[in-house]
Formats: structure tokens, sequence, C-alpha cells
């Protein structure tokens, strides 16, 4: 340790005995040191003095508990995030709800008459996308023109019915699944359910973000025509064009719908853009 | 000034400080007692994270008086400084639960202070300096002759604190007033302990400028 740094723990009395008197017997011969201890005594007495004059305010600490009894940080966020959920839930076109529902037994319906599971798998996508093509536009929203005019973005609003919507349709697919169990085996749903999960999420982003695009009618149309074509067996559309390119066209095209981490990966640019495009009126064509 | 008459600075400037404060610890103190003053520290922060209430009066009444003094050091204004003190309260509550007992309790707490108060500045105006010694010093102008020149020279010293920036101020509020070890006052303002000292050369070199002035005017 310097003089220079000895000088305030001395003048501010932080030195031990040994360092005080080491000290001490330096500064009794030396000017500069002297001067310096002078300085910084002014500055310590002048410190304390006009600290020690200052009162902290009487009942801080009372205050300070009163605000850690408010929910914290994040529980605000939730329930802000729970209030807006439950806000957006009531502007989703309310026939949506009983459409899907309605479809959805229809589906099960017809695997339970059929005998074919997998009819589920060809019905789930396609009330995913529909429902959630139904989501964003003046057209559907009765509440659009004042939700633009609210602080709220209008992508947030988006995700909030989004999740609204996704996790409704998750529901009924489940539940879809569940009464299937009842004549198939719970394996082959199990295989079923997993093989779902993409297509599904790939078309609901892609329904989602067309519909912003060109609008609703054209997202459904799209996203169908997308699905069905895969769904159409491969040799009944070889037939109609017999081209080895085509062939090959149509096997890669079944393959990419049966890749459900392609499918997956696929599904989050796709929403993020969706999402981004929502605040952009300039990204919406008029078809 | 006498090296006899610079000692009894010294002496009041630790009783002062230990009238105000009661866990104020001074270097030639004993360990003994200071490891009671941490162990009660420890205590009362352990009281606080499992939640008794009664453990952050008992903290306030402690440290309050410490920590507003420094909030509003740094803030230059009582409104900003109570909130600041009281935020700190509220941070100390929720992380009491983190504190290891490594360092000292007022040096944890006026971390909070000192982080929450920059946090505070850079949001709000920047504030007026206090108007009583621009007037009597900033001038320029000598003091009445019949004034003491010890009188003059604490003016002095005053106002040549008062022009030092937040930074500068805050390493010798936390030396002097608040009895830190350089290497806490580097902790408390999360900067190496080399500005610490840069911090204190500058002050040093800004204060002696002042007074040098001061001794000219005086003539």
């Amino acid at each position: 340790m310097n003089h220079a740094e000895q000088i305030v723990l001395y003048a501010a009395d932080q030195l031990d005995d040994a360092e005080r008197l080491r000290f001490e017997k330096h500064i009794a011969s030396c000017t500069e040191c002297q001067a310096d201890l002078k300085l910084w005594k002014m500055v310590a007495e002048e410190i304390v003095v006009s600290d020690s004059a200052e009162t902290a305010p009487a009942q801080l600490a009372e205050r300070a508990l009163e605000r850690t009894h408010r929910p914290a940080a994040p529980r605000l966020a939730l329930q802000r995030v729970f209030q807006l959920l439950r806000s957006q839930a009531f502007l989703v076109q309310r026939e949506m709800w009983p459409a899907s529902a309605a479809v959805m037994a229809l589906g099960v319906i017809v695997a339970l008459i059929s005998g074919h599971a997998e009819f589920i798998y060809f019905v789930a996508p396609l009330i995913a996308a529909a429902s959630l093509s139904l989501l964003f536009g003046p057209e559907h929203d009765p509440a659009h023109e004042l939700a633009l005019s609210t602080p709220t973005s209008s992508w947030k609003l988006l995700l909030a019915r989004l999740s609204i919507v996704s996790a409704y349709n998750l529901a009924l697919t489940l539940a879809a699944l569940a009464v299937l169990m009842l004549m198939f085996p719970p394996g082959l749903l199990g295989t079923l359910a997993l093989g779902l999960l993409a297509p599904m999420a790939f078309l609901s982003a892609l329904a989602l973000l067309l519909s912003i695009w060109i609008g609703t009618s054209n997202a459904i149309a799209i996203s169908y025509v997308l699905w069905l074509l895969q769904s159409i067996p491969y040799q009944a559309l070889s037939t109609w064009i017999a081209s080895p390119a085509w062939s090959a066209f149509l096997l890669a095209y079944r393959d990419f719908w049966h890749s459900p981490m392609l499918l997956l990966a696929l599904s989050v640019p796709l929403l993020l853009l969706a999402l981004w495009s929502a605040d952009r009126p300039a990204f919406r064509l008029a078809l | 000034m006498s090296l006899q008459q610079a000692k009894g600075i010294g002496k009041m400037v630790s009783s002062a400080i230990s009238k105000q404060i009661p866990h104020f610890q001074c270097g030639t103190q004993s360990v003994e007692h200071s490891m009671t003053a941490q162990e009660q520290d420890l205590d009362l922060i352990r009281r606080m994270a499992s939640g008794d209430e009664n453990a952050m009066r008992e903290l306030y009444a402690a440290y309050g008086q410490r920590l507003f003094a420094y909030a509003l050091r740094l803030t230059n204004d009582p409104a900003t400084a109570e909130d600041v003190t009281q935020e700190t309260l509220v941070i100390a509550w929720r992380t009491a639960g983190k504190f290891r007992g490594e360092g000292r309790l007022i040096a944890w707490l006026l971390g909070i202070v000192h982080h929450t108060a920059i946090k505070a500045l850079r949001y709000a105006p920047a504030s007026q300096p206090l108007e009583v010694l621009e007037e009597t010093a900033g001038g320029g102008n000598p003091s009445p002759e019949d004034q003491a020149q010890a009188e003059e020279m604490k003016r002095w010293v005053r106002q040549g604190l008062q022009d030092l920036s937040t930074e500068h101020r805050a390493v010798l509020e936390l030396v002097f007033y608040q009895g830190l070890t350089l290497y806490e006052v580097a902790e408390v303002c999360k900067c190496p302990i080399g500005t610490v000292k840069s911090r204190l050369s500058y002050a040093r070199q800004h204060l002696r400028g002042v007074l040098s002035r001061s001794r000219e005017v005086w003539r």
C-alpha cells in the first residue's frame, strides 16, 4: 500500500494499530503527506457531518413490506398473459369452436364405421388449418379496428389466439384418439398421434401465414390442396402423368409430409413470419 | 494542522459514525465484537429470507440511515433517494436467500443502493446542484473578512465535493461515511480496485486544486 492510499485509510480510521503507528512515524517528517492528510480529514469531516444530518424517512420499511406483498414480476406477467388469452378467446369466431368439434366427431364416426383409424390423421390437420385461417383479419374479428388502436400489438393478439385455438385443436385430436381407443389398439393410435402432430403444426403455421398474406379463403384452399395431394394414392397420380420426374417428385413430396422433424423445424419460421407480418399491412396482398 | 489535531478529527469522525450507526465497525475494533455483528447480520438476513417481517424493520432501523444517505448523495434528490432506498429494501427482501455472508451485509446493501440509484439516474433528468453553496462560494467572491479561515476552507471543500462526479463522490462516501475498505468499495461500485484508487487520486487532485484557489481568494 502506498502513502496516498494509507493517508485515505488513516483519515477514515481504517488502519490497524501497527499500520497506524508506522504511518504516523512517516508523516511526522513528510510535509506533502501532512498536507494531504489535512485535506482528507476535512473531506471526512464534511462528509460525515453532512451525511449524519440526513434522516431516513420513517415508515419506509413498512412501505417496502407492503410492496413485497404485491405479486412479483413473473406472477404479474402470468396474470397479464392469462387476461390476454381470456379476452382473445371471446374474440375468435364463435362458430369455429362447434364446427371444429363437429368435423372431428364426424371423422371419429367415419373411422369407427370404416375401421380405418388413419382417417383421423387425414382430418385433424384440415381442421387445424381451417381454424387458424380464421384467426386474423377484419372479416373474422368484430373488434379488429378497436384492437388495432390498443397498445397491445397485433402480433401479440395473434399469438394469443393462435395458442388458444391450437390448444383446442390438440385437445380435440386427443379426445378423438381417446374415443378411438375403444376399437383400435393403443399402439396404433400412439403412432398416429406422433405422426399427426408435425403435419398439423406445419399446415396450421402455413395456413395462418397465408391467411395474413392472401386472405382466409385462399389460405384454406392452398393448405387443403397441399395436404390432400399427399393423401391421394401415389399410384393413381402416377398413372395420370407417366413421367419419372413426376414420380420422383410425388415420392419426395410424401416423404416430406412424413418427416416430423423437418415439418416441425419449418413450422417455427413460418409461425414467426406470420407473427411478424401481423403488424405490417404492406404484406397483405389482395388476390 | 498538527498530527495531534488530525488524530482528534479522526476520533470525532469515528465517534460521530458510531453514534449514528449502531452496526458500524471501525478497523480498530476487536475481532470478537466484529464477529458478533457479522453473526447478527447473518441472523437478520436469514430471518428475512424465511419471511420474518420484523427482521426487515430491524434491518431498516440498523442501516436505513446509511442507505438513505448514500442514495441521497448519488441522486441528489430526496424523493428519488427515498424510492431508491425503498427499492433496495424490496430487493434485499426478495434476494435475502442469496446472501452468503462472504462479505459484510452493509457492503451488499450499499451495492444494491448503488445499482438501483445508477439505474434511476439513467432515466431521470439531471438534478440541479445544491444552490446554497453556489451563492456563497461558487461565484469566487471572498467571504466576509471576519469569518474564520477554517470555516471558509470547509465551504470550499463542500463546494469541491459537490463539483465531483457521482462516481468520484460515491467512492469518498463509501470510504469516509460508510467505513468500507477499498475492496468493498470496488465491490459496491462493480469496478476494479484500480479504478477505486484512481478515483480517489482524481478526487485528491481536484480538491487540492479547489483549496489552492481558495487560498488565493483568501489572500
